[in-house]
């Protein structure tokens, strides 16, 4: 699965205004269930909370990639967002975030879903893509950030 | 973490205490301006004047980013409605509250499936009542807590001399008990604690932490002491919410109770609950009164009430008497030190310290499912469990001695599927595995939590 397919512009939000790591979950959700009607917003915000109670997503560098699993969901699903003010998220590397990728997989989780973590999270990792996020305008252009990384 | 304490009464700022230390973001509602302008001026915390249900009042306090709700008011009308409306409106992740109506709690139905929306109820009379039985259960034992469900039990107790072990090195534990297995988490020697290894000499007055199933414990603390006889005969001073549960559980059982309250009314009252226990209307400082029912056959006498200076007289006087052991609640932290130096009374009780723990277990980060403080907040037990793979947690597939523990903390036993495994240092620590440990430090707390968060790449 390619991250074109994981993500849409609908699933994009720039400068999301939250102050909480709580508001930021519950607005991830709310964003997923716009453009994906059939997911239940409440029990994404629950997996995802779940999920952060084992230990935070926070990876560094001012990214979180908030996940979990969840029930009657039959494909990988993803949100991004950057943040409007940088928002305490428990980090491995106790710095605030300032953009996130939300990702939710089915209940029976694969290796494939994992390996879709994982490149997320080496997407986003990379220093010039963050630095274009960031300098980013829209969410037209965060999604061409995103994908091209991807395909380039 | 954010999180919202609704009312400043005991239990609400023994936590707001706790917890202000360890870097969390509270607000405390109450209805009482004064008391919490009294608490602001102590506490770096923001504090909310108003009625702790109302959506309004919730919302000042910070609800929309709040993670967790804390509903300790005297009311259990208002703690409920407050977590109902904490839950519909700002969909708050963690709500616990305080009931203490057995109306509500005789229903248990009530709260599973998110009818009345609160996902941990506490009753500290509830704790209290059970920390004490427990006593009563280990007379020897200066703390007996719980963890696995009351599979494994951490046990206090005070090393004397004619204690086969007293005198030895640890590991003669071995030799003296083969087939036993227990694990010496910390030793207290003159108040300073010790990290035992095999090669530590117990000496008499030690006081001795040690982990152990549940079956193993009266062995264990038999190597350290000459057990004291089971208690038969217990006398409870205060019919309040705690004597009153404490005598109904402890008549069931093979224990003769007699309990004196001196408010007739109550004591009517409690009377008539109560099956076997014998009420007695009177002062429990009474010395002829305490004589004449036989204080000095007395296995145990507990001072339940709610007033420290009463609880600490009657329990030096049952013990002048000639009661075996004497044990007291006492809030006043100040006065809990001044006992435990004294020595007159065998047992001191801070209800706020036993019963923070079952709060503190919350607001932990990783799955903790047990806290402990010990020794007067500076110690703490947890019970965490360990999830993930080897690549997304730091100790699950490890050894013990591999983990990379901060410096006075001891993994005392693993839980696995209802067995209990006491720790090694070659034992293998496995996912889903409930984690015993023992900080000597709380203030170590933060790299413990780290060490059992999964990492970033665990589904």
């Amino acid at each position: 699965m390619q991250l074109q397919e994981l993500i849409s512009p609908e699933r994009i939000e720039f400068s999301m205004p939250v102050t909480s790591k709580k508001r930021l979950l519950e607005q991830l959700s709310t964003l997923m269930h716009a453009d994906e009607p059939g997911l239940d917003e409440y029990a994404a915000f629950q997996s995802l909370l779940d999920r952060e109670r084992l230990g935070s997503t926070g990876i560094g560098h001012g990214v979180a990639l908030p996940h979990g699993r969840l029930k009657g969901l039959d494909k990988a699903i993803g949100a991004f967002a950057t943040l409007e003010k940088e928002v305490d998220y428990d980090s491995i590397d106790h710095e605030p975030i300032k953009m996130v990728f939300a990702l939710l997989v089915p209940e029976q989780a694969t290796e494939d879903h994992l390996q879709l973590l994982a490149r997320i999270a080496n997407v986003l990792n990379d220093d010039a893509t963050r630095a274009k996020i960031l300098g980013a305008n829209n969410k037209e252009e965060i999604y061409q950030y995103l994908t091209n990384r991807e395909a380039g | 973490m954010k999180i919202i304490i609704l009312g400043a009464g005991q239990v609400g700022i023994s936590v707001a205490e706790n917890l202000v230390n360890e870097a969390s973001d509270i607000t405390v509602i109450d209805t009482d301006a004064l008391q919490l302008e009294e608490i602001r001026h102590r506490l770096d915390l923001r504090t909310v004047q108003g009625n702790g249900a109302y959506p309004e009042i919730l919302k000042q306090a910070g609800a929309d980013d709040a993670d967790m709700i804390l509903a300790v008011t005297n009311s259990d009308e208002v703690n409920i409605a407050a977590c109902q409306v904490a839950n519909t409106l700002f969909h708050t992740p963690t709500k616990i509250a305080r009931i203490r109506a057995s109306e509500y709690l005789d229903h248990p139905e009530l709260f599973i499936h998110g009818a009345i929306p609160i996902d941990v109820i506490i009753s500290p009379e509830q704790i209290l009542t059970d920390y004490i039985q427990r006593l009563i259960e280990y007379p020897s034992a200066l703390q007996v807590l719980d963890f696995a469900g009351g599979l494994v039990r951490l046990v206090a107790v005070k090393a004397y001399y004619g204690g086969p072990l007293v005198g030895h090195e640890l590991k003669a534990l071995r030799e003296h008990l083969p087939n036993i297995d227990t694990r010496v988490a910390a030793i207290y020697r003159r108040d300073r604690p010790i990290v035992p290894t095999g090669d530590t000499v117990i000496e008499a007055d030690d006081e001795v932490f040690f982990i152990a199933a549940r079956k193993h414990i009266r062995a264990v603390m038999s190597e350290l002491r000459k057990l004291d006889k089971p208690v038969k005969r217990v006398i409870l001073a205060g019919g309040g919410n705690i004597g009153r549960r404490l005598a109904k559980t402890l008549e069931k059982q093979k224990y003769s109770v007699k309990l004196i309250d001196h408010n007739r009314k109550r004591a009517q009252q409690v009377a008539e609950e109560l099956e076997k226990t014998i009420v007695l209307h009177g002062d429990a400082a009474d010395e002829d009164l305490l004589t004449r029912e036989g204080i000095d056959h007395t296995d145990i006498f507990c001072a339940l009430t709610n007033d420290d200076e009463a609880n600490i007289l009657s329990a030096l006087l049952a013990k002048k008497l000639g009661a075996r052991k004497v044990l007291s609640l006492i809030n006043r932290a100040i006065y809990v030190d001044l006992i435990q130096s004294g020595g007159d009374i065998d047992i001191a009780i801070s209800p706020q310290q036993a019963t923070i723990g079952s709060l503190l277990a919350h607001v932990r980060r990783g799955d903790v499912v047990a806290v402990h403080s010990l020794r007067r907040g500076a110690a703490e037990a947890i019970e965490a469990i360990a999830h993930g793979d080897e690549n997304s947690s730091r100790v699950v597939g490890r050894m013990v001695q591999d983990v990379p523990l901060p410096e006075g903390t001891t993994i005392g036993a693993i839980v696995r599927k209802n067995n209990v495994i006491i720790a090694h240092r070659d034992t293998k620590i496995e996912a889903d595995d409930h984690v015993i440990l023992f900080l000597v430090d709380k203030r170590k707390i933060a790299e413990v939590e780290r060490l059992f968060q999964v990492s970033y790449s665990f589904l």
